[in-house]
Parts: C-alpha cells; sequence; structure tokens
C-alpha cells in the first residue's frame, strides 16, 4: 500500500507522463547490459556403447575447453547439474538447467562403428526451452576425434555468437629451446589449441616468422640453411621445402601470402637497404614495391588484396604506411607515441593489429585501417608478432620474459583486450601464424 | 684449411642432427583426413523432433536419476512455494542493488598535446592518457553498467540479489532456509592489460572525435531512488495484485496513472541485469533488436509471448543471435516475475524494448 | 629416439662447441676456427690477432647504424689487416638487441653490417673479399635485459670466413 501511494505521489509530482491512452504497449530502451561469459552446461555426450565411452568424455571435455577458451563462455560445472543425460532423445528437463542458471546446454552422443566415430549433438537455448539451430552430425576416423570436437564447438560457437568459429584450425609458429645465446628453433605446426604438434625442421639452422596460405596448405618462413635469411616455401602435407630464390648476395625474409596465394610480398635487403618485393611464385619473378633508403618489412596484404600494410622507418622510427597492392604512395597510419610494426590486416579487413614499442613496453594492439581508435591489448616485457584467428576474434602473440633466463611462449587475447592466455607448446614458442578454418 | 677439422665438424653436425631429429620426422602426410561432415537425414531429424516435443516438463521425470555427487546443487526455492508470506517491513529484500543505469560516459581520455613533433610530421603528436590510477578499475571477468563490488564468500552468483536466510525458530517470519546470492563482481569496463598498472604514458594515436553523445534518453526523476526502497518482494507485489484484484472485483484493467520514469527505470534496469552481450559477434553487437512480450498480472511472462518485432543495422544472422540475447535477458531476469505497481497493470500488460548495443560494443 | 642417442648427440654438441670458438656462426662456417694456431695471439698474420689484438666487432647506438669514431679506429685496424693479409675473406655479420621487432632488426642489423662493411672498401678492401649477413636480435653475445648487455649485442662483428690461398 505504502507504494501506492509512493507512485501515486510521484505521478502527481512530476506530471512526468502525459495522460496518454493506457491501451498502448509500455516501450522501453536498453542501452546498458552486461558483458559476462555465457554460463553452459556440456553433459558428457552419451556413449552409444561403452566402446565409445572414452571418446564420448574425450570429446565432451574439448569441447567444453574450447568454448570456455575464448573467453566468451564459462562452463558449469559438472558437479552442480541436477538432471544428467542418459539419453541423446530424451526431452530436456529445462527447469534442471535453469536453475543452474545455465544459458545455453549441449548434448550429443558418440557412436563408435569400427573404425569410425559418429558424432552427434544439439545446442539448447535453455531459457526459452528452445534449440538454437538443428541437430548435426560429423563423422570420421578415431584419430580425428580432436578435429570432430573442435568442429562441433565451432558449431556452438557460430550458433550463439553468430560468427564463425575458429577450434578446427592450426598454427605454425618457431618452437624454441636452449639459452638465449643458444637457442634453437624449429619449424613446427600444432592444433589451435597446442595439442597435435609435429616439427617440420631439424635446429640446425635459424627458422623464423612462419606464414600459413591463405588455404592453409603451404607455409613460408625464412631460414638460414643456406648461411643466410632466405625464403622458403613448404608443402605442409608432403613436408617438402623450395628455396625462393633471389639475387646471390641478398637477404630475403619477412615473406607473406596474397590473399589469392599465387604471390608473395617479402622484404629483400640488398647493400644495408630493405625494401618492399613481390614474387610471382609460377615464374619466380619479382618486382620491386618500395624504393627507399628506408627499412622497409613486415608486410601485410588486405584480405582484398588491393592494398599493403607494411613497417617503414622511413620518418625517423617504425610506423606502419598503407600502400596498393602493386607499390606506389604510402600514407602512414600510425601517429601514436613510440614505434609500431609487425602490422597484420584482419581477416575481416576491418583492423590491423600490430606491435606497439613504448617507454621500454612492448603491446599488441588494434587499430582501424585508417589508424583511427587504436587501442592496446597487452602489455609486457616484449610483446610481438600477431596473427588473427580466422574468424577476426583473437589475436595470437609472442611473449618473451625478461632476463638472461627469458623464455619465449605463446599468448592469445580477445581483440576486446579480455582472456589475455597461454598457449601451451611443449617448449618455447614464437612466431605464430594462425591458418584457415580447415575443411 | 685443415680437412681433418672439416671432416670432423661435418661430422659433428651430421651426427648431432640425426641424433636429435633423425626420427622424430613425419615425412608422411600430416593426418588431413577429410572428414565428412553429414546434416542428419530428414527422416532421422523428423523422429527426433517428435521425440524432443514430448511433454517438455514432467512432474516426476520417469528416467531422471538421482545425481551422483552426493551433495546435489543447491536448488533455488521457488518462492511460489513458500506459505503465502506476510509483508516483512522489517528487511524488505533489496531487489533493486544498482537504481540507476547511469549512462556510462566513455573512459575518461583527455586528449593531450603530448609534445611538439620532433621531426617534421604532418601532424603533432597526439596522445590520449588512460584513466588515473585512482578511478583505475580493476580487472574483473563481468562488465556491468556500474561496478558491483565482490560479493560475499559465500554466496553464489545469481542476477537477482537475495538475502541470506537462516533458520532461525526465533524469527517471526518463517522462510526457507536459502542460501545468500549476489550479483557477481563486475567492473564498468574493460581492463585489458595494457591499461592496467600505473603506466601513464600516452598509449593511443589520435582517433576521430566521438560523435556528440546523444541526449539522456529519460531525464530521471530523483524522487524514484526513494521509491525504491519501500518495494515489496516480488512475492509480497503478486500478493497485492491478487488482494487489488479481489477488492476491486473486477476483472478488467484498472484505469491507474502511467508508469513514472522511475518505474520504467527499474524495469529497464531489471532486464538489463540480465542482458549479456559478452557472447554476441562484434555484427550482431551492432544490431538494434526490438523486442515484445506480454507479462502476466504476478509480472511472470506469458508463455510464448516473446517475438522479434523489428531489427536494424546487422544481418538477419547477426538480428537472430542480438535477438536470443534479448529473449535470454528477459526470460532470465524475469524468471520470478518483473516487480512493477500491480495498478498499473494496463500500462504494463504489453511491452517492448528496444535493445541498443551501440554503447557495449566498446567497453 | 632413445635416451642414450640423445646423450650422445648431447656429448657430440658439448666437443663441438669445445673445439670452435663461442661464436655460434662459427657451427655454419668453421673455417675461420679451423685457420686457428694455438697461441698465435701474438702472431700478427693470424686470425687470433685480428680478432683479439685489432678487435673483430664494432658496437652501436640504440637504433643506429652510424659509426662511432672508436668503430671507425676498429675498423681502420680491420682493414689495415686485411690489406696485409689479402689471403683472408671476410663475413661482417650485423646484430641488434633484442629490443625490436623480428623481422626489423633483422633488418637493421643488415645496415649495420653494411655500414662496416661500407667503411672497410672506403680504406681499399676489395668489395669482393667481404660478405654482409644479418642476424637481427637472434644471436645475442650477452644475454641479460638491460643497457650493459644491450649495448654489447648491437655490434657488428667481422668474422674471418678463410684464407683464399688455403
Amino acid at each position: 500500500m505504502m507504494k501506492l501511494l509512493t507512485s501515486l505521489l510521484v505521478g502527481l509530482t512530476l506530471l512526468s507522463a502525459p495522460a496518454s491512452a493506457q491501451t498502448g504497449p509500455l516501450r522501453l530502451e536498453l542501452d546498458q547490459g552486461i558483458i559476462e561469459p555465457m554460463p553452459f552446461a556440456v553433459p558428457n555426450f552419451v556413449p552409444d556403447t561403452p566402446a565409445a565411452a572414452q571418446y564420448a568424455a574425450d570429446i565432451s571435455r574439448v569441447i567444453a575447453a574450447d568454448l570456455t577458451g575464448t573467453g566468451l563462455f564459462r562452463e558449469i560445472a559438472p558437479e552442480a547439474f541436477i538432471s544428467r543425460v542418459n539419453s541423446f532423445e530424451a526431452p530436456i528437463q529445462f527447469a534442471d538447467w535453469k536453475a543452474i542458471n545455465a544459458d545455453a546446454l549441449l548434448t550429443g552422443a558418440v557412436n563408435l562403428s569400427g573404425n569410425t566415430l559418429t558424432v552427434r549433438f544439439r545446442v539448447w537455448d535453455v531459457f526459452s526451452g528452445q534449440e538454437l539451430g538443428n541437430g548435426l552430425q560429423f563423422s570420421g576416423p578415431t584419430d580425428g576425434w580432436r578435429r570432430m570436437a573442435h568442429k562441433v564447438a565451432d558449431q556452438v560457437y557460430g550458433r550463439i555468437t553468430g560468427e564463425g568459429g575458429y577450434f578446427d584450425s592450426r598454427v605454425a609458429f618457431v618452437s624454441e629451446s636452449g639459452p638465449k645465446d643458444q637457442r634453437r628453433k624449429r619449424l613446427a605446426i600444432m592444433d589451435y589449441d597446442g595439442a597435435n604438434v609435429q616439427y617440420l625442421t631439424d635446429s640446425a639452422a635459424i627458422v623464423l616468422a612462419p606464414r600459413f596460405s591463405p588455404a592453409g596448405d603451404r607455409l613460408l618462413y625464412t631460414s638460414y640453411e643456406s648461411g643466410r635469411p632466405r625464403i622458403y616455401l613448404l608443402d605442409v602435407g608432403r613436408v617438402r621445402k623450395q628455396e625462393l630464390k633471389t639475387q646471390d648476395g641478398t637477404m630475403s625474409f619477412s615473406p607473406r601470402f596474397s590473399p589469392d596465394g599465387r604471390s608473395i610480398v617479402y622484404s629483400l635487403t640488398q647493400g644495408g637497404n630493405t625494401d618492399l618485393w613481390k614474387m610471382d611464385l609460377a615464374s619466380g619473378q619479382s618486382v620491386r614495391l618500395t624504393n627507399t633508403p628506408a627499412i622497409e618489412t613486415a608486410p601485410s596484404y588486405s584480405p582484398d588484396g588491393s592494398r599493403i600494410v607494411f613497417e617503414s622507418d622511413r620518418s625517423g622510427q617504425p610506423q606502419l604506411y598503407v600502400m596498393p597492392a602493386n607499390g606506389g604512395e604510402a600514407t602512414r597510419i600510425s601517429f601514436g607515441q613510440g614505434r609500431y610494426g609487425t602490422p597484420v590486416w584482419s581477416p575481416r579487413g576491418d583492423l590491423i593489429a600490430f606491435t606497439k614499442q613504448n617507454k621500454g613496453r612492448f603491446h599488441i594492439g588494434v587499430m582501424r585501417v585508417d589508424g583511427s581508435e587504436e587501442r592496446l591489448l597487452t602489455a609486457s616485457f616484449l610483446d610481438e608478432g600477431p596473427t588473427w584467428s580466422p574468424n577476426g576474434r583473437v589475436i595470437m602473440f609472442t611473449r618473451e620474459t625478461q632476463g638472461a633466463s627469458g623464455r619465449s611462449s605463446l599468448y592469445s587475447v580477445d581483440i576486446s583486450g579480455r582472456n589475455l592466455r597461454p598457449v601451451r607448446t611443449p617448449d618455447g614458442g614464437s612466431d605464430p601464424s594462425w591458418g584457415p578454418l580447415l575443411n | 684449411m685443415d680437412t681433418g677439422t672439416k671432416i670432423s665438424a661435418i661430422a659433428h653436425v651430421t651426427l648431432i642432427g640425426w641424433a636429435l631429429f633423425g626420427g622424430t620426422f613425419r615425412s608422411e602426410p600430416l593426418p588431413m583426413a577429410v572428414q565428412e561432415v553429414s546434416v542428419i537425414s530428414a527422416e532421422e531429424f523428423a523422429a527426433l523432433t517428435a521425440q524432443r516435443e514430448a511433454p517438455a516438463v514432467a512432474v516426476a521425470p520417469g528416467g531422471l536419476e538421482a545425481p551422483d555427487a552426493p551433495p546435489p546443487a543447491p536448488q533455488l526455492p521457488e518462492p511460489v512455494d513458500e506459505e503465502p508470506p506476510r509483508p516483512d517491513t522489517v528487511t524488505p529484500p533489496e531487489p533493486d542493488p544498482e537504481p540507476q543505469p547511469a549512462p556510462i560516459e566513455a573512459p575518461p581520455e583527455p586528449d593531450v598535446i603530448e609534445q611538439p613533433p620532433v621531426l617534421a610530421e604532418p601532424e603533432p603528436e597526439v596522445a590520449v592518457l588512460p584513466a588515473l590510477p585512482e578511478s583505475q578499475p580493476r580487472p574483473a571477468d563481468k562488465i556491468a553498467p556500474e561496478p558491483i563490488a565482490p560479493p560475499p564468500p559465500d554466496a553464489k552468483p545469481d542476477d537477482i540479489e537475495t538475502p541470506a536466510v537462516s533458520l532461525d525458530e526465533g524469527a517471526e517470519t518463517q522462510r526457507e532456509q536459502q542460501d545468500q546470492t549476489a550479483p557477481k563482481e563486475a567492473t564498468d569496463q574493460i581492463v585489458t592489460e595494457a591499461e592496467q598498472g600505473k603506466d601513464l604514458s600516452p598509449q593511443r594515436s589520435p582517433r576521430p572525435r566521438a560523435r556528440p553523445s546523444r541526449p539522456q534518453p529519460t531525464a530521471r526523476p530523483e524522487v524514484a531512488e526513494t521509491d525504491t526502497p519501500s518495494k515489496p518482494a516480488p512475492q509480497d507485489q503478486a500478493a497485492i495484485n491478487d488482494a487489488l484484484a479481489e477488492a476491486l472485483g473486477v476483472a478488467e484493467e484498472p484505469a491507474g496513472p502511467p508508469l513514472t520514469g522511475g518505474e520504467k527505470d527499474a524495469m529497464r534496469l531489471a532486464v538489463s541485469r540480465c542482458w549479456n552481450v559478452g557472447s554476441l559477434s562484434t555484427d550482431a553487437l551492432q544490431t538494434i533488436v526490438v523486442v515484445g512480450f506480454s507479462l502476466n498480472r504476478d509480472g511472470t511472462i506469458v508463455a510464448g509471448s516473446l517475438r522479434m518485432l523489428d531489427s536494424s543495422g546487422g544481418s538477419a544472422g547477426a538480428a537472430k543471435q542480438a535477438y536470443e540475447a534479448a529473449r535470454r535477458a528477459i526470460l532470465r531476469c524475469g524468471a520470478k516475475g518483473y516487480d512493477l505497481p500491480a495498478d498499473k497493470y494496463a500500462h504494463w500488460k504489453d511491452i517492448e524494448i528496444t535493445f541498443n548495443p551501440e554503447r557495449m560494443r566498446i567497453k | 629416439m632413445n635416451v642414450l642417442s640423445k646423450i650422445a648427440a648431447l656429448g657430440a654438441l658439448a666437443l663441438v662447441t669445445a673445439c670452435t670458438n663461442n661464436d655460434p656462426s662459427a657451427l655454419g662456417g668453421a673455417g675461420g676456427a679451423g685457420a686457428l694456431v694455438p697461441g698465435s695471439a701474438s702472431d700478427p698474420r693470424s686470425p687470433a690477432y685480428f680478432q683479439q689484438a685489432v678487435g673483430d666487432r664494432v658496437l652501436f647506438a640504440v637504433d643506429q647504424s652510424t659509426l662511432s669514431p672508436e668503430a671507425q679506429t676498429i675498423l681502420q685496424g680491420q682493414a689495415d689487416w686485411l690489406l696485409a693479409n689479402t689471403d683472408y675473406t671476410a663475413t661482417i655479420e650485423g646484430h641488434a638487441d633484442e629490443q625490436g621487432t623480428r623481422e626489423y632488426n633483422l633488418a637493421l642489423g643488415a645496415r649495420r653490417a653494411n655500414a662496416a662493411r661500407e667503411f672497410l672498401i672506403s680504406r681499399g678492401v676489395a668489395g669482393n673479399r667481404l660478405q654482409t649477413v644479418s642476424y637481427g636480435k637472434e644471436r645475442p653475445i650477452e644475454i641479460c635485459s638491460t643497457e650493459e648487455c644491450y649495448s654489447k649485442n648491437r655490434r657488428a662483428v667481422t668474422v674471418l670466413t678463410g684464407s683464399t690461398a688455403g
């Protein structure tokens, strides 16, 4: 009753709302919400037979780890579950999942038939009691079970966030071991989450900065195999490499594929001067793109192939510039304090990730392609070399710790700056290159 | 050069190379077996769907086993199950921890001319200072309109704050024991690693001027705040509603005065607490959706009344995700009924909410 | 691979390290090391003399590739030595400290190596006797993360790669 009086009083005092028709709906506008990981539940997938039980459990765990790892989702510990899911077909007890505040629920089943695994799953919006998308299933050989889990997680991610996932993808990187002054570097490739590491070179020669081809079937990298930095092209499936020849006495490095995969842009050092060149892979012919006494390196194509962003110290210290893909006038886009390097164009084309060095600290940051809206995501003794997840949502990079025992490892961060986390590798790691989603 | 040394060196290197790596290469193609991806067949799917359409909530689900973990997760007691509550004027549950949905200012970023350009650059170096340490938000994994202090250690996270109630025989009001709940700790903006600590160095390029800030959506009457604490708990509200309906003896809507700004704000805030845009794509974050729904007299949502009325700014796919997030917000925070003035039911029977994520994009 | 072979490999690595100088670049072309004669630092025609008495390296300021007067003095000594010992060729290795991105530092190291090479050529050493290579920040000799170490890592090292008369 108090309430009634107060309301009345308030209404009278303020004369706030016109005495409009009472029949229309109440219209409100919300522009404030919350940003937090969405709670979800993944009860272990139901094995069709006892033989599939281990796969079902493992697949469920990998899916949950994928989703949690994005920072966009938070897994509800299975101990909190009220319902158990013993059958893929049984109706969902939504009240039980609401009670533990699960926004989303993933149910699934795993069938093992000979050497073939089949994973079926459904995604549920708990509070509305509706299914998100349709039930789907993946089949494949048992040793591809992690990939199947990643594929399911990609689906879940896509259905909830509305953008493509990135779990079924691989990362090429340089595996590092040994002390700083005797560091051994090997080219390696792994699943995006650090699983299934495979080495592609030995450590006899220094290798640097691999880059995936747009299709993910080839790698470009720089190696000292010949005694000086040279670019190599490696067929990932066959682990077969070829040197991309440049003029004797020169150094070539910093290679990147064009979006069509048919040419590369790279740095060529003649005398003390480093410029950008472009090489047609079929003919091996190179043309010069920049011609200044400054250092031009770390190029990156826009996804449409029309422009190249790169690093140049023509102004006195390294800054970022954008030029047409065939060379020509370059426009400086970075104007903040400090030095900018290793620009990488996002797969969506709207952002450029970069390394920034300022006042003795290194940062990974993003800016719009015109240089506006710069935002620094990380800060440490040494961060560098960003690479984008296939959906443009996450950046992986190299972080090196300080001092004589300094160690290099891989980290990832959401482009909002949240969810900074290390990527586990067997040894140290550097220079990640995130490949495309696998088919 | 000494040939012996040469040979020795070559042999050494070869040996090392072989010993360390000779056995580890896979020259075979990496396991890239293409895996079949097939959609469940139409028949299968129909069969599954049919089964799914069995009654969704069985009173005593036959197949439901007891959880195998000995302590079953504490289930929030449904307020409905309680005996008719008496108005409790001493310690009313406080549903509104943050009465003000204060519009969030863009983080204070005074533009500061750092220093005259050293080189003959076209532009002067302009930088933006990060927030000063005193106002430095600390990182938390939840971003909310306003910072929420760390919850009491025993509280379990819930969007709807509930005080702990313990069994107390001498208490006047009998209530079921329930766990204390409190909203999760939150900060009011994302704190990146680069913004932590006391690094005050300018870190940003000049950005284009922010567009002029929009006028406040509604001027909030200041009285609204005094209004809030006296609000009865939802269950009380329901009781009042019922009593009212009975007393008035009319099934038809009482033509009360329209909702005050404060009451609208309270409703807005009630939904915004559950409007989680943290898992939306950048596209969906640029999509404005208008969602309509109806409420029962007790403030609960009329089943099946939720629908998307309009969307703008994004693709159909993005609108779908944006709608789903909005739907979750309305359903989740309305799970126990919205607290609205019963005498004005006619004014809030149908509600349309515009969810505009523009300001949530770069938090 | 079994543990034994790993141990064997490590042992072999230690041996190689022991019988060359500590500069990792020597792994690639061990010629300079091969020409070492024990106790020859006093022999003005020996590579050891070049390394120690003449000075095989010059240091640079942060981000810079210009030669300081001190660096020029050392390079003058190198030029004199190379002009007197025409059997030798050399590779000049450019290096950078760890404060910089990998690829930029590679280019910066090349600038430094080239600055040294240009100087030697200007003093009469034939260009075809002088190669350059950059290691960027890949091969520091000092591993602390302070200016004391950084200043020693920002260097151009003239490595004798063999006697043409060999």
